[in-house]
């Protein structure tokens, strides 16, 4: 689904995390042991956010969800991501972490979202680069020098149909103004509608088989 | 003598480098963009030579002011009292010098693990020996790119391009105050081809069709644009001809 080129592993699936590692708990216990003194008090609040975080990653967007007494719940969708920033510290690097942290045009200069405790960050990141918006825009679809001269290869089974339809339309009309003329003597309405249907029917089955079924279509079609 | 000297310092910092990345895993290589199919050009690049000058100055300018003030202070306490001076040499001399080698390292460093990644599409940053910071930025979300340089950039013949995307906080109230991770921005620090970058960034996202606020990918857009050919028209043509005959009758 994704290209994940430079991941050490091949299966990492995104949208299977649920928890951080449970090395993020080292993590914050090395964090909070850096205040020294103040270690239970900041320990506490960062064991219960470990305890309850949850990531959940769909197809349109992520969420996290964490805390005990005050609780946070912060959704974002791919499209959205302003920029990603993925950040490793020393301690975060030498316990195989980091931060990913995401960006949405919101008012804060502070990230939205910040993913943390998942190994595979490098990965993440790709993911989420490969999800937000511009990533695959520019070259992937269509390249942009054909995108003027002829239909684009997205929109070109939409752009057929459009035209067959309207050379459909187009002869069912011309259909009908030469059956209105050759029958402008008797004015049968019922006669009228049943020949144009039949005249429509048998244009479009002339304009499905045939390639191009307008070899007419240069005379304006109405006798007026 | 010299070449020696060369030689020396080169080997000391390559020691440096094989502790930075094998015990404080700081990565050696220059970070990638995720491949894609398509054939795009991938551009990595650092800070011109000029900025490594830059952080120089601004270093020996710094290392005087302190050395100095640090030496009046020991030259006040060594007349005022002698013994004292006389025990607070070696300790002076080590504040003095230490802190300088370990800047001067330091700026060096910061300079080789600045990297700048710019492809077709998106544009990625990496810098940092601690913490180490890595930015992605699609050029479809770019709002501005700015270009900053002051005088002594100037005559180090570099500048700083700034990549703003949408999104509030005090950008430039952080990045001034020495916070190059600001959120929202994209900081490319030193480059001596400011224009250049400038022009290339603004030619990507010129060819964004979105205002870089969440709208639909510009490929959805390129396809409605398109989607009526002047076969389409043409055909389009003749039906209005054939109603406004049959009207006509």
């Amino acid at each position: 689904m994704t290209v994940l080129p430079h991941s050490d592993d091949a299966d990492f699936d995104p949208l299977a995390i649920t928890r951080p590692e449970p090395v993020l708990l080292k993590y914050y216990a090395c964090v909070a042991l850096l205040t020294g003194p103040g270690f239970p008090i900041a320990f506490l609040p960062l064991y219960f956010k470990y305890v309850t975080l949850e990531y959940k990653f769909d197809d349109a967007g992520v969420s996290m969800r964490w805390g005990i007494l005050f609780r946070r719940e912060v959704h974002l969708t791919y499209r959205r991501v302003q920029d990603i920033h993925l950040t490793r510290n020393l301690i975060q690097r030498w316990m195989g972490l980091a931060t990913v942290a995401i960006q949405t045009a919101s008012g804060s200069s502070g990230p939205e979202m910040s993913i943390e405790g998942i190994p595979q960050a490098e990965a993440l990141r790709d993911f989420l680069y490969s999800k937000m918006r511009g990533a695959r825009g520019l070259g992937s679809d269509t390249p942009p020098e054909d995108s003027t001269s002829t239909a684009p290869t997205t929109g070109d089974a939409a752009a057929e149909e459009s035209l067959r339809l309207l050379r459909e339309i187009r002869d069912a009309l011309q259909a009908r103004a030469g059956t209105a003329v050759a029958e402008r003597p008797d004015t049968g309405t019922a006669d009228n509608t049943a020949s144009v249907a039949g005249a429509a029917e048998l244009t479009s089955e002339v304009a499905r088989s045939g390639e191009a079924p307008n070899n007419d279509a240069n005379s304006p079609g109405a006798p007026s | 003598m010299k070449p020696k000297i060369e030689a020396a310092s080169q080997w000391c910092y390559r020691g440096v480098w094989g502790v930075l990345t094998n015990w404080f895993r700081v990565p050696d290589q220059p970070p990638t963009l995720p491949a894609s199919a398509h054939d795009e050009q991938v551009r990595s690049f650092k800070p011109a030579v000029g900025f490594l000058q830059y952080l120089k100055l601004q270093f020996w300018v710094l290392c005087v002011v302190i050395d100095v003030a640090i030496f009046f202070g020991w030259l006040v306490i060594a007349i005022n009292w002698p013994w004292l001076g006389v025990a607070l040499a070696i300790p002076a001399l080590f504040v003095a010098v230490v802190p300088d080698i370990v800047a001067y390292i330091a700026i060096h460093l910061r300079f080789d693990t600045t990297w700048y990644v710019v492809s077709d599409r998106s544009l990625r940053i990496r810098r940092g020996i601690w913490v180490i910071h890595e930015t992605t930025i699609t050029f479809d979300n770019v709002q501005n790119v700015s270009i900053s340089q002051g005088p002594l950039q100037r005559y180090f013949g570099i500048a700083d391009v700034l990549v703003e995307t949408a999104g509030g906080g005090d950008v430039r109230a952080q990045q001034q105050a020495g916070n190059a991770m600001a959120a929202h921005l994209g900081l490319i620090q030193g480059v001596d081809n400011a224009q250049e970058i400038r022009t290339q960034l603004m030619s990507r996202v010129g060819e964004s069709l979105t205002t870089g606020l969440g709208d639909h990918d510009d490929s959805d857009m390129r396809a409605a644009m398109t989607a009526w050919t002047p076969q389409h028209v043409e055909v389009l043509r003749e039906i209005r001809n054939l109603v406004v005959a049959g009207a006509d009758r």
